[in-house]
């Protein structure tokens, strides 16, 4: 199955406990955002921060949960999959800015047809969260895991739970 | 591109098709080296013309002459796989096939001028060879905690500045270095690792170690 549904913690009153800015539009959340306890404990993704520059070149501009000088390590994962950040997506981001979250998937998905060129099609593989608020104040996490061309399936899939 | 690159590339074309014919393993030994003397110096040739690309800040033709150098790569490391395997030295080979895969994966990266030549089938054939010619492999991955990685292109935090892993800027691959490691969470036994060097070379049969790939015992400490 490519995608997964599950819940996710109240992204708001989570950030608000770790000391965090409350994310208000589209951010990349660290890995274990919804366990961890404290601000030591929390890891990003090696690929965040090159999502992050991606973004930034192509004008998508983050609402990042850190500050500056907050530093979170990355976790290197050495395998051939591409393991991407957690998105997070707020609803009234998503109400008003729908093309931009389409761009941002888009960034993602170009920039993942060259990194895996010259690797065979049926070893490419990526796995990608994002985390959506639907209408009645919930938080839900959609995991993708599949070939790099279906991640753009991943839009309409955030836009179907935003309106549960 | 520049006129030079351009014509560089035919030279690089015709040399792919000549020596396609010299990646069977029946081609005589002495053929073969030689053969990868020649691509050596072809691989020079494409260093130098990049040098000068990249001394007139022309990244298109820098580009260019970075994938033509990595398929250059791709099929010098291809040729010692069978010499190796002729020498029967079989660890050996699969590390030059596994140089050969991921250099046919940079001049892909590199530039768009492989992106519908020959390359793609070239790419297939050594992902075919891994099967054919050598036993399944596992490998190790190891997953740590990083603390601090700059970027290999301009040597700032990695993601404070513009470039990107897998892509080419100026003739050089841009890549992510870890300079500080904080902690090694597992290492995993794994089918499809980043990289395939990282392999288990050897197994225990309950009385003796044994080479994975030959199935001789293996000398202790090697």
């Amino acid at each position: 199955m490519l995608f997964k549904i599950s819940e996710y913690v109240d992204v708001k009153k989570k950030a608000e406990q770790l000391g965090f800015d409350i994310p208000t539009g589209i951010a990349l959340l660290p890995q274990n955002f919804d366990i961890a306890t404290s601000k030591g404990q929390l890891v990003h993704e090696s690929t965040t921060q090159t999502v992050r520059v991606l973004w930034r070149q192509n004008g998508i501009i983050e609402t990042a949960l850190e500050h500056e000088e907050d530093k979170i390590p990355t976790v290197a994962e050495k395998s051939l999959d591409w393991v991407g950040p957690t998105i997070f997506i707020s609803a009234l981001y998503l109400s008003q800015n729908s093309k931009l979250v389409s761009l941002a998937i888009d960034i993602i998905a170009n920039y993942l047809a060259d990194f895996f060129r010259g690797i065979p099609k049926r070893d490419r593989k990526i796995k990608i969260s994002f985390i959506t608020e639907t209408k009645d104040g919930c938080y839900k996490r959609i995991e993708y895991e599949g070939p790099p061309e279906k991640l753009r399936a991943s839009i309409k899939e955030i836009q179907k739970i935003s309106n549960e | 591109m520049n006129r030079q690159a351009k014509i560089f590339q035919k030279k690089v074309s015709n040399v792919f098709a000549e020596t396609s014919k010299f990646l069977f393993i029946s081609v005589d030994l002495e053929l073969q080296t030689k053969k990868t003397k020649d691509l050596l110096k072809l691989k020079d040739e494409a260093s130098y013309i990049k040098s000068e690309a990249i001394e007139k800040q022309d990244e298109d033709s820098a580009n260019a002459l970075l994938s033509m150098e990595s398929i250059i790569e791709a099929l010098i490391d291809e040729l010692r796989m069978w010499v190796a395997l002729k020498k029967d030295d079989p660890n050996k080979a699969w590390d030059f096939l596994v140089n050969a895969q991921y250099a046919t994966r940079h001049a892909l990266q590199a530039h768009n001028l492989l992106k519908r030549s020959h390359a793609i089938s070239y790419c297939k054939r050594l992902y075919l060879l891994e099967k054919l010619l050598f036993p399944p492999q596992l490998f190790f991955s190891p997953c740590f905690i990083t603390e601090r990685a700059e970027c290999s292109i301009c040597g700032s935090e990695y993601g404070k500045c513009n470039h990107v892993v897998g892509k080419a800027y100026m003739g050089k691959l841009c890549c992510r270095i870890i300079k500080e490691i904080k902690e090694i969470k597992e290492v995993s036994i794994v089918k499809a690792p980043a990289n395939k060097h990282n392999r288990i070379m050897c197994f225990s049969n309950g009385k003796h170690m044994k080479d994975t790939m030959t199935l001789r015992n293996c000398e202790r400490g090697k």
